[in-house]
């Protein structure tokens, strides 16, 4: 089995508000302190990293972070730019064709150009070398659309096999198959919260995106897990003090429930489940994401 | 005011005033917010009242089947089974139903419904078509809009709750039919493929034409072929503009109209909240209305008697407790700090702050208590309940 530290693509999914822009920023930070060059992809979100890592803002061009660290939030205006560049070679023919108003307009129906560009774009740098040959980033995490969009978006390169015609797009969408298929490469980290449908979602997910995108996963993450804190002895005790005793009963549900949606993710998917603890920090910013990667860090060494 | 506000409970809900009114509402805010078991609760009250009410949903996750307790959803409206509203101590008779939009099969109606019987097939069979709700951006919206004013017109339920795509914008869903008649009919189509549009048929024209160039550079990128299909795509369907054109201003003046208005949902979280602020202006914008922000899962602050009482606890006990109220504390400061933020950015819209539950809401009964909170008893005629 191939272990989960040697692969290279890291992409992070799940529920929508379950974490995943922390959770992303947190593997980041961890490569990077690892002293690997690593690269942060937002797939055209409203800037989150520069909050959560309390740099700069993030926008379409790369930007070093800090470190081995750099980021970049992909826009698909800027990533056709790029991608109609490196087909067609010449800026000028690139302004005469595409800042054609009409032109421009007429691209955004051709069948998830938008979307293929993006990924295209993060496949890319997967692939990009530096001239002595080495990966120009050892680690590319991308912080990726939620379940439904999460699927669309890794289905794109087997639609658009199916979809168009041979030629340059399918040839580019087979290449970006091969990359995302490809388990030596590619791992999914499924972000969850103890809830019964984030849970069901994670399930479903992890399903969909083995069944149509390929895409493996390999380590689901169990955010804002409530670790048990009071025993039943402890909540008859306080039996006296009602609104007390309802606090304890509900964080005392919050662990319980914790705890079988834990056991639930490992028996569905017989994948490793790493737990994170809320957090109280507020706004969450660099210092929690630090935290959390090093909650991470054991569930990464283990074998894939 | 504000206080009565935040426990949900103001002496005319704006939830209940919209149940009353309103024939449509429509279930808008950003993934993982609760908008879906929020739509279902809100159809679940009217039902409950005795008053036929429908939740549609085109989430794919099967969330509403889960919270509703049936195993699937299909495309057809399913009515919630008697025994299972009873097992909830709801009146067994309450017409609640709900469904699941299948986006291939809708479009396969609408097809059916619209499209020349000679072109019929040449559209079903384009490569295009059938991986259309996979490519073309809004069309899912499309097809939950056209849903929306198919069940309108063709039923007879007193309320339709449309629980919508997660969306950041507004524009997104309010846009979904210009964007399909864009696609099929503007300018630049007309401009790129015009000698293949109006000779009725598609070839080598394209290439030979006037706008060679461009059509040539552009071929390079996609491959001629994928123009050529996307063009012979375009040209079938064009027949069907019309229709489009007639839809589109029908949906957007049943989303106008006086018996339809939209509901916001959201969470106190940082990053929601500018989101839902940009949604409510866009909406009011676009002068639709919005029946009330509804904030979830609020934490409540720990009161002063609750500090005093943990105090005279002895030992770990007591560390535990006061642990917790702390972190409860954080929370609420955190959630406060945010509704205020988003009462002041969505004036005059009312705002309805729903309390975080002690259990994931998975059931009737839980959607029940949910409907309780938004829609306070006493406003909904008919049953209410003891706690759940």
């Amino acid at each position: 089995m191939d272990r989960l530290l040697d692969k290279r693509l890291w992409v992070v999914s799940g529920k929508g508000g379950v974490g995943k822009s922390t959770v992303s920023a947190a593997l980041a930070l961890l490569f990077s302190s690892r002293g690997e060059r690593t690269l942060l992809c937002e797939v055209n979100a409203k800037d989150r990293f520069g909050t959560l890592l309390e740099s700069g803002p993030v926008g379409p061009q790369i930007v070093p972070l800090a470190g081995q660290l750099w980021a970049v939030n992909l826009q698909p205006q800027s990533a056709l730019r790029e991608y109609a560049l490196m087909v067609l070679k010449f800026e000028s023919i690139y302004k005469a064709v595409f800042e054609n108003r009409l032109v421009s307009y007429f691209l955004r129906f051709i069948p998830s150009l938008q979307e293929l560009v993006m990924l295209g774009k993060i496949l890319f740098h997967v692939e990009e070398r530096l001239p002595t040959g080495e990966p120009k980033y050892q680690r590319v995490v991308v912080d990726a659309p939620a379940t439904g969009h999460a699927i669309s978006f890794f289905n794109i390169p087997r639609v658009l096999i199916n979809t168009v015609p041979p030629g340059r797009l399918a040839k580019e969408a087979k290449r970006m198959r091969d990359v995302l298929e490809n388990p030596a490469i590619t791992t999914a980290i499924l972000v969850s919260l103890p809830e019964e449908m984030p849970v069901n979602e994670t399930i479903e997910l992890r399903a969909a995106l083995a069944e149509s995108a390929r895409i493996q996963t390999d380590l689901i993450v169990l955010n804002e897990y409530v670790a048990e804190r009071f025993s039943e002895r402890e909540i008859e005790a306080l039996s006296a003090i009602r609104s007390l005793q309802r606090a304890a009963i509900q964080h005392r549900e919050q662990a319980l429930s914790s705890s079988r949606f834990r056991h639930r993710l490992l028996e569905a998917l017989g994948l490793p489940v790493a737990t994170v603890p809320r957090l109280f920090t507020y706004p969450i910013g660099r210092q929690a994401v630090e935290s959390v990667a090093r909650t991470l860090e054991p569930a990464l060494e283990a074998p894939g | 005011m504000s206080d009565r506000e935040a426990n949900s409970q103001p002496d005319s809900s704006p939830l209940a005033q919209a149940l009353a009114q309103r024939r449509v509402l429509v279930c808008v805010g950003a993934g993982g917010v609760g908008k879906t078991t929020v739509a279902a609760s809100l159809a679940l009250c009217k039902a409950v009242q005795g008053q036929g009410a429908l939740v549609c949903t085109i989430d794919p996750a099967r969330r509403l089947a889960n919270s509703l307790g049936l195993k699937e959803l299909g495309n057809a409206e399913t009515r919630i089974a008697p025994e299972q509203l009873a097992s909830a101590g709801l009146p067994p008779s309450s017409p609640l139903f709900a469904m699941m939009l299948d986006m291939k099969r809708t479009w396969d109606e609408f097809i059916e419904r619209h499209a020349p019987p000679s072109r019929k097939e040449r559209i079903l069979n384009n490569r295009f078509y059938r991986s259309l709700s996979s490519v073309l951006a809004g069309s899912q919206e499309y097809i939950a809009l056209e849903e929306l004013w198919q069940l309108r017109m063709h039923r007879d339920y007193r309320l339709i709750v449309l629980d919508t795509p997660p969306a950041a914008h507004a524009k997104d869903f309010l846009d979904a039919p210009n964007r399909i008649l864009d696609f099929l009919d503007n300018d630049a189509a007309k401009w790129l493929l015009g000698p293949a549009l109006t000779a009725g048929k598609f070839g080598l024209h394209l290439f030979g034409s006037g706008s060679g160039y461009v059509a040539k550079t552009l071929a390079k990128l996609t491959g001629a072929e994928t123009l050529e299909d996307l063009a012979d795509f375009m040209l079938a369907m064009s027949s069907m503009n019309e229709s489009f054109r007639q839809r589109a201003r029908q949906v957007r003046a049943l989303l106008a109209s006086d018996e339809t208005a939209f509901v916001l949902v959201t969470t106190p979280q940082l990053e929601r909240l500018e989101e839902a602020v940009d949604f409510h202006t866009e909406l009011q914008q676009n002068h639709m209305a919005v029946a009330a922000v509804i904030v979830n899962r609020v934490t409540a602050a720990p009161s002063r008697a609750d500090w005093k009482s943990a105090s005279k606890l002895e030992g770990p006990l007591r560390q535990k407790i006061e642990q917790t109220l702390r972190e409860n504390e954080a929370m609420a400061a955190e959630d406060a700090q945010s509704i205020a933020r988003l009462k002041a950015d969505c004036h005059p819209t009312p705002l309805v702050s729903v309390p975080k539950l002690v259990k994931d809401i998975h059931d009737l009964n839980g959607l029940w208590s949910l409907a309780q909170l938004l829609v306070p008893a006493g406003e909904a005629p008919g049953r209410t309940l003891e706690s759940v």
